[in-house]
């Protein structure tokens, strides 16, 4: 196995390994809301009266924790077929809301918030690789990640830069690193090394702005 | 028989966690719920748990800190692990830093008990 092989299989495993887990969540929700109506039924059914709402709530909560999973399953199959054309073209605002759902969960676990955001009413549409393309925003994601303390911010916003299509990256916090701190972190993690040489393949330009905590994807 | 035990259970699936201690409260046990690893340590310094229930996998302070932390003050606390996690790897390792046993989720509420009741060395019923 070659290591580009490698690498991409990687990230394909960390993908599905956070998806499987908000799955097994999901199911063990509605194991126990299952549990909790079946243990309502074998009360005897004068005493019953009582856990009527409650049984009601469990009710409702095997609906929407299927409606979740559902979401979940059309998001994961839409990522399972990014490697299916190595070229095509993709509307950039949406792709990185997709983006953003798919990888909240690692975020939710440092207490960060990860948001998708594009300027106003500004359609991009581009044609490039789509599995390199979430690979580089998960690897810098995961630089982020690895330098930013709880309760900071992570914007991935799709822009126009230099009349090309870009995707800023920008993080905030009131408890985040100096710009130079930041920026040293990130040089030093192993995923900013894998971002720079995704970046190249993709013939995408990493442009830092060492003023401020935030470095653009610009896409060529 | 189960009246008098006193169970923390920690999940950040608040859901599951309530829908979990409701029903070992039909069983007449006395749950309490923490839906973070900060809220569990909090807990724990207050009340008198007999056993705690713990999710692996967490938001900021993960089950293993927390089992840390927590045996740091109080070694002889049970506490049973939970993992959403396909292998058995994880709870192997909360097994070998302390916990006394791991579950994998979903899981089957009546083993729950009866781990519970192992971990407190009384008999299932």
């Amino acid at each position: 196995m070659n290591q580009e092989t490698e690498k991409t299989l990687a990230f394909f495993g960390r993908m599905t390994a956070n998806l499987t887990h908000e799955f097994k969540n999901i199911l063990a929700i509605i194991q126990e809301s299952a549990g909790l109506m079946e243990d309502i039924m074998a009360i005897s059914p004068l005493a019953r009266d009582k856990y009527q709402e409650r049984f009601n709530n469990s009710m409702n909560t095997i609906k929407n924790q299927l409606q979740r999973g559902m979401e979940m399953a059309s998001r994961f199959n839409r990522f399972a077929h990014t490697p299916d054309h190595n070229s095509a073209e993709l509307e950039l605002g949406e792709t990185m809301v997709h983006f953003c759902t798919l990888t909240e969960r690692f975020a939710r676990l440092k207490h960060i918030t990860l948001q998708a955001d594009s300027q106003k009413g500004q359609e991009i549409k581009i044609t490039t690789n789509p599995l390199l393309l979430y690979m580089v925003l998960f690897y810098s994601l995961d630089a982020c990640l690895s330098v930013l303390p709880a309760q900071c911010e992570i914007r991935l916003i799709s822009a126009k830069k230099d009349e090309n299509a870009a995707v800023k990256i920008a993080c905030t916090g009131k408890q985040a690193p100096s710009p130079e701190q930041f920026f040293t972190g990130l040089r030093q993690s192993n995923a900013w090394g894998e971002l720079e040489n995704t970046a190249a393949q993709l013939n995408a330009e990493l442009k830092c702005n060492t003023d401020d905590l935030c470095f653009y994807l610009i896409l060529k | 028989m189960n009246d008098s035990i006193k169970v923390l259970l920690v999940d950040d699936e608040e859901e599951f966690v309530t829908t979990l201690a409701e029903r070992l409260e039909m069983r007449e046990f006395d749950p309490s719920i923490a839906t973070s690893g900060d809220q569990a340590l909090s807990m724990v310094q207050d009340k008198g748990f007999d056993l705690i229930v713990l999710d692996l996998m967490m938001p900021g302070i993960g089950g293993l800190e927390v089992m840390k932390q927590i045996k740091s003050v109080n070694p002889d606390m049970p506490i049973i692990l939970l993992t959403g996690q396909g292998s058995t790897k994880e709870g192997m390792e909360g097994m070998n830093q302390g916990a006394f046993d791991f579950l994998m989720k979903p899981l089957d509420i009546e083993e729950l008990i009866s781990q519970i009741h192992e971990a407190l060395g009384k008999t299932s019923a």
